[in-house]
């Protein structure tokens, strides 16, 4: 075996650990939050029948009603989990926890995936025209604004959003007028291609959150892409290379771009968990029906299943871009060399 | 190393009345904060960072003091109803809330709790963090596995979910304390993963050998030799989670999961968005307090990038 499958192997088993841990973390935490029983007993006007019902249903108690201890509740939901069985909602009718989750992952998938395509184009370029004009104007004004959406929360990004964009004497009344919240229909699949009125419906509802999302975002990609390929830049062999006189566009070709873009995998797929919670944020002011709002649902209605489920799939989302990443940075960076 | 009469130093000095090794040391530790400060102060980003929050600080301390009416005051008018959503005037410059509440005041009465438990909870998370790291870097082997998969586990879970089910667990409705524990629990692996790095090299340092070989504890050399050399860095890093801790109170108060008698900035937004303030183009309402938060985060942001840059001997070199 060689050095290079040792190493994919090691970050491999690393990465299944940390699922795991996620999993079993993500229970304990949830269900310390309150017993979900003690919810559903409080209700008045129930008779025990019904709860003894709701009880097995919920998988909180055996068959005879009583009440499953912690353990076994957790030796279930693995088992549970891994043979594909999410479980039930408790607040959504008893719909299937995979049959909440799927559409609302459409619309946040769709989302966050508009939103980091303008973000990775914007910033790549906005960063790179700061690192060739370093110290001019330019660079002064991208890096101070970059700087100041830096530390912006999403949520007021949204609001101001909101503020701009819609019909009243703050907005800019002569704009379009775009959608501050939900008016569509939910129930239609996001991916529905065919209907080309629900398409352009959902295109124009889009806008606002995605271009928020990625103002928030943008910043971080441009700051990083700036600093790596100005220390890229300062490095001693692309001064020989200039002294030597290779032409710049060969030398940003073979010098600088091959040493500054792979901290940038890095930080992409590192942003993940950064991109998703500024998605819950964006999508809980613009009413946008996607992860976030049913997480933040499910969390107010002590939704279990539901919540169980999000926050692993969120977990292991980051989990597999990370390890994607490092599997791109093994083959792209020239500095990682494993003989 | 004298300082100037009537210096704090100076005052500080005749006070403790601190034996001779102890003055010494006291001496090199004031001489060396001085010159941090004074890097600090030269440097352009630190100066402008230091600058917004001296602003916020003062505006905090001296909050009681301004002829400013209470922040829970709501104004009526002559039968008794609420005097809501006011746009800006002289009388409020940035108008009221649906409870006729000054918004002014609340923004300057929210500085404190948005500055409080952006400190306190980034002490917790420095603690933790520095503890994580000494003990993953100097040890390693299973503690350091350990240790770091705990890391990768946190990192990896989605904070905002995270925040909020811990927040959930550790009480009901959030009291001060329970956030400030929250968001210290939560934001300790930055500092961890620095530490950790910095121990790896100090380690190897010839220092640490010597004191490994005159027989000197593990404790000893970690508390002696190791976290002298670690400590900058901690502190550099402390100040960027004052900003991210201070992000996180206010997303958690916008989304309604704290006691709202704890007035902050998030709490503020969080009327805002339950009044429709946007929709309606209440824009003071939405904008004063974001803008407070947002300068801030960028003062905090800015002051710990140039006290890493200053103390961080990797980034000192270039």
């Amino acid at each position: 075996m060689s050095e290079i499958q040792r190493v994919i192997l090691r970050r491999l088993r690393n990465a299944m650990i940390t699922i795991f841990g996620i999993i079993t973390l993500n229970f304990f935490l949830i269900n310390v939050m309150g017993n979900p029983l003690d919810l559903i007993s409080r209700a008045p006007n129930v008779s025990p029948d019904i709860r003894k019902n709701t009880c097995i249903r919920l998988g909180l108690c055996d068959q005879d009603g009583n009440a499953l201890d912690l353990l076994t509740r957790f030796v279930n939901y693995i088992q549970n989990f891994f043979t594909g069985n999410m479980g039930t909602s408790f607040n959504w009718k008893d719909t299937p926890v995979v049959d909440v989750i799927i559409p609302a992952l459409g619309w946040t998938l769709l989302l966050i995936g508009t939103s980091t395509v303008i973000t990775i184009i914007i910033g790549m370029v906005l960063g790179a025209i700061s690192a060739q004009q370093r110290g001019k104007p330019f660079d002064i004004a991208a890096t101070g604004f970059s700087l100041f959406f830096y530390g912006m929360p999403f949520f007021w990004l949204a609001l101001m959003m909101q503020l701009g964009f819609t019909k009243q004497e703050f907005g800019l009344n002569w704009w379009p007028v775009f959608p501050s919240g939900q008016q569509y229909d939910f129930t239609i699949p996001v991916f529905n291609w065919g209907n080309i009125d629900h398409v352009m419906n959902a295109l124009y509802h889009i806008v606002l959150p995605a271009a928020t999302l990625s103002l928030g975002t943008v910043a971080g990609v441009s700051l990083v892409m700036r600093n790596s390929l100005i220390d890229a830049m300062t490095e001693d062999y692309v001064v020989t290379a200039r002294a030597k006189g290779l032409p710049e566009r060969l030398i940003l070709r073979r010098h600088v771009l091959p040493n500054g873009l792979p901290p940038m995998v890095t930080l992409i797929a590192l942003d993940m968990a950064f991109i998703f919670g500024g998605a819950y944020q964006v999508e809980y002011v613009f009413s946008y029906r996607g992860i976030g709002w049913v997480t933040i649902e499910a969390i107010n209605a002590f939704d279990f299943p539901v919540l169980q489920f999000v926050v692993v799939l969120g977990g292991i989302a980051v989990v597999v871009a990370n390890f994607v990443a490092d599997l791109i940075l093994l083959k792209i960076d020239p500095r990682i060399k494993v003989a | 190393m004298a300082f100037p009469s009537g210096s704090l130093g100076y005052w500080l000095r005749r006070r403790l009345g601190m034996s001779e090794v102890r003055r010494e040391k006291f001496v090199l530790a004031m001489k060396r904060l001085n010159e941090i400060l004074d890097a600090v102060i030269h440097h352009r980003m630190g100066g402008i960072g230091l600058g917004i929050l001296s602003f916020f600080v003062t505006l905090a301390i001296i909050a009681p003091f301004l002829p400013i009416p209470a922040p829970q005051y709501s104004f009526t008018d002559g039968q008794g109803r609420y005097l809501a959503t006011v746009d800006p005037s002289w009388e409020h410059p940035f108008g009221t809330d649906q409870n006729g509440r000054d918004i002014l005041s609340r923004v300057i009465w929210g500085s404190r709790i948005s500055l409080v438990v952006g400190l306190m909870a980034s002490v917790i998370a420095a603690v933790l963090g520095t503890l994580v790291g000494l003990i993953s870097g100097y040890w390693g082997g299973w503690r350091d596995e350990v240790l770091m998969r705990v890391n990768d586990i946190l990192l990896s879970l989605p904070w905002l979910a995270l925040l909020i089910v811990l927040a959930q667990i550790l009480g009901g409705t959030l009291s001060l304390n329970v956030i400030i524990l929250t968001i210290g629990l939560t934001s300790w692996n930055f500092t961890a993963r620095v530490v950790r790095a910095q121990v790896l090299s100090v380690r190897e340092r010839v220092f640490v050998e010597r004191a490994k070989a005159s027989g000197a504890s593990s404790l000893s050399i970690l508390r002696k030799h190791i976290f002298p050399n670690v400590f900058p860095l901690v502190f550099a890093n402390t100040i960027l989670t004052v900003a991210v801790a201070i992000l996180s109170e206010s997303t958690l108060a916008f989304l309604g999961k704290v006691d709202i008698t704890n007035l902050s900035w998030g709490v503020v937004l969080e009327d805002a968005f339950g009044s429709s303030a946007a929709i309606n183009g209440h824009w003071a309402w939405i904008i004063m307090p974001g803008l407070a938060l947002v300068f801030v985060i960028l003062g905090f942001s800015l002051l710990g990038y140039a006290l890493d840059e200053i103390l961080n001997p990797k980034l000192r070199e270039r």
